[in-house]
């Protein structure tokens, strides 16, 4: 238990932040950070160390993500229900926001990619999250980035 | 020029109210019971019916061996409804979901190919043995009533087994099929994404 609490406290703003840049919905990212740590505290005694503790959370949070689609054609909206405090989405900077819309418009594995690059994550542990060969992965992040670079020069033009 | 640009600098200023982690644990143990009440109650009504049958069985004590035979049948209908059902939950097994993204999705795509199969195959496997049952299971009670009545008992059921194959079933395989084939198409192209 105690072990979780560790976990959940130090990964939680990370996997919400995977899931927003998956999403760009705040509430939504909510639910699907909520829903990870859920299958995280199911599988935790199941854990092997066969990987390090964050490939196996991202693992299960961007597989979460990519379930979604399924989700989205069973309910309109995917919602657990959990009292959450009710936040506001005070006065975040323009240029964030921009950053999360742009991210969220991009192929679905691409986000993936790109929010794990930009959580700091080294390129061979992206590349065993998602399953594709480092130098893949590398090529992707450049030219993901690059397109992100586009759309921000054009926008504060 | 704003080549450089430090997105990791935005990325990591998106912040959020991290709830505690004792109200997660009690909305999982919430979340849990109400799966299973949800998975009782359709097996329930599953069961409850088969009980009834069971039930005249005893109460009536049929002579003729196609009563019996319909009644099997019908039960046997039921029970495959109840295990394609219950099936299909347990198809997605949870450990899968620690995979790495491409493996993942392979998996979905296969299990999504099956639930289409088994959708279908069970259906119709389900219409059939509840009609052939139905139709056994009438003809001692009809076969003591006049030819006439017999006939129009016959031949409403009849009736009413033709819309079900001919209207309901398919119906219903083509609802479950679109269904499945838009989750399908959209992992197709996500998973296209990994190739490229």
């Amino acid at each position: 238990m105690l072990v979780f609490e560790e976990i959940y406290k130090s990964y939680w703003q990370k996997i919400f932040r995977l899931c927003m840049g998956y999403v760009n919905d705040h509430n939504l990212a909510q639910d699907l950070t909520q829903e990870t740590f859920i299958s995280v505290w199911e599988q935790l005694p199941k854990f092997r160390n066969e990987s390090s503790i964050g490939t196996w959370i991202y693992r299960i949070a961007s597989n979460n993500c990519l379930r979604q689609i399924e989700k989205q054609n069973r309910f309109p909206k995917a919602q657990l229900p959990l009292n959450l405090m009710e936040e506001k989405q005070h006065n975040i900077e323009p240029r964030i926001q921009f950053l999360y819309k742009c991210i969220a418009e991009l192929p679905e594995i691409d986000r993936i990619i790109i929010s794990l690059e930009l959580e700091d994550i080294k390129q061979a542990e992206i590349a065993r999250i998602v399953g594709l060969s480092e130098a893949n992965i590398r090529v992707k992040i450049y030219r993901i980035k690059e397109k992100l670079t586009q759309k921000f020069t054009s926008n504060e033009r | 020029m704003s080549d450089n640009i430090n997105f990791k600098d935005l990325w990591a200023k998106q912040t959020t109210i991290v709830p505690n982690p004792e109200n997660l644990i009690v909305e999982i143990k919430k979340m849990k019971q109400s799966n299973l009440r949800k998975l009782v109650l359709t097996n329930l009504l599953l069961i409850a019916t088969s009980i009834f049958i069971i039930l005249i069985w005893i109460y009536y004590q049929p002579q003729l061996l196609t009563t019996k035979i319909g009644i099997i049948l019908t039960i046997i209908a039921m029970v495959i409804f109840l295990f394609a059902y219950n099936k299909s939950y347990s198809l997605f097994k949870s450990h899968m979901n620690s995979q790495s993204n491409s493996d993942y999705l392979k998996d979905l795509l296969a299990i999504k190919a099956k639930q289409n199969f088994m959708e279908k195959t069970m259906l119709n496997l389900y219409f059939i043995l509840l009609s052939l049952g139905i139709g056994l299971y009438m003809y001692e009670y009809t076969s003591r009533m006049k030819p006439f009545w017999g006939i129009v008992t016959y031949g409403i059921t009849f009736i009413w087994i033709l819309i079900n194959w001919f209207y309901l079933r398919p119906k219903q395989i083509k609802k479950q099929k679109t269904k499945l084939d838009a989750i399908i198409s959209k992992f197709e192209t996500v998973n296209d994404q990994l190739n490229a």
